[in-house]
């Protein structure tokens, strides 16, 4: 779906702490999964600098394993922040959501 | 697949340009970003960030993920069939760093400062200024030069060297009367 940066912007980083939450997994992965979400429109850059927000602000348990490209890989997992974090997230969009598609209802009721 | 050395070379150089810019960004708190687009804190928080990459290693992290996150991405695309030097250039426009706090934020400050102040009649003013004490002067200039010189009779015999001084004098002067009005036109818009 195009146009969605603007929209994503206020999400992203509790899709991608979601993504984390499921396994260990490092960057470039969580790339993949976002456009295997249907998220092709990301920039990759844009991964690369919620990853470094995400350890800046130690949402993230970080694993280095080397790597045949040289220098180590940073695998991610969540640490008990970054589930916090998520928990919050949730509770946030579950919120918004919920508005969101009364407010829907409401507008296609008053039509009829 | 691997890389041939020179590539290897252009995406650790790349890495090292554009790590830095990523990493201010992370640095920097959310309530710093409001304040440098408000142009309060930005020499400080820069001062603050060098001090903090020159003593630590996070820069040198950064820039070791930027290099297998963009080794990745080439992998990929020249697993489709692109060329090392197409993958290369490709991935350089996707991770080239844009930023809507620190960079951009101050170029679009100072474009949306400059068109909000563009008024295209005070520009006119400025030109009708310069064009009209131009005129006034070189007219003046020449018409003293001409009289002061002798006038018509002694013109052939000399005297149009006066009216010439007199043209560039008062071209100079109305040019320097221009630049006054001008000077006077942007203060009042300042005010």
């Amino acid at each position: 779906m195009s146009n969605m940066s603007e929209m994503l912007k206020g999400v992203l980083e509790g899709i991608v702490l979601e993504i984390i939450s499921r396994g260990e997994i490092y960057g470039y992965e969580i790339a993949k999964k976002l456009r295997l979400l249907g998220f092709e429109e990301l920039a990759e850059a844009t991964v690369y600098a919620l990853l470094l927000r995400l350890e800046k602000n130690r949402l993230v348990h970080i694993t280095k394993k080397p790597s045949e490209l040289g220098p180590p890989r940073k695998f991610y997992t969540l640490n008990e922040r970054g589930r916090q974090e998520l928990a919050e997230f949730w509770a946030r969009w579950d919120f918004l959501s919920e508005r969101i598609q009364t407010l829907r209802l409401e507008d296609s009721k008053n039509e009829f | 697949m691997s890389f041939s050395n020179e590539i290897r070379e252009k995406i650790k150089q790349f890495a090292r340009e554009q790590s830095r810019h990523y990493l201010e960004e992370a640095e920097m708190t959310y309530l710093e970003k409001l304040k440098y687009k408000t142009g309060q804190l930005s020499s400080k928080v820069t001062a603050n960030l060098a001090k903090l990459k020159s003593r630590s290693n996070l820069s040198i992290e950064a820039q070791n993920d930027l290099i297998l996150y963009i080794s990745d991405y080439m992998k990929e695309l020249m697993e489709e069939g692109l060329s090392e030097e197409e993958a290369f250039e490709r991935a350089k426009e996707e991770f080239k760093f844009r930023s809507e706090t620190i960079e951009s934020a101050d170029l679009q400050k100072r474009f949306a400062q400059y068109y909000e102040n563009l008024d295209p009649a005070r520009y006119e003013a400025i030109g009708l200024f310069y064009a009209g004490f131009m005129f006034f002067g070189v007219s003046i200039g020449a018409l003293i030069g001409f009289l002061g010189s002798g006038g018509k009779e002694m013109f052939n015999a000399g005297g149009w060297i006066d009216t010439l001084i007199g043209v560039l004098a008062g071209g100079i002067i109305g040019i320097g009367f221009g630049l006054i009005s001008h000077g006077i036109i942007v203060l009042k818009k300042k005010e």
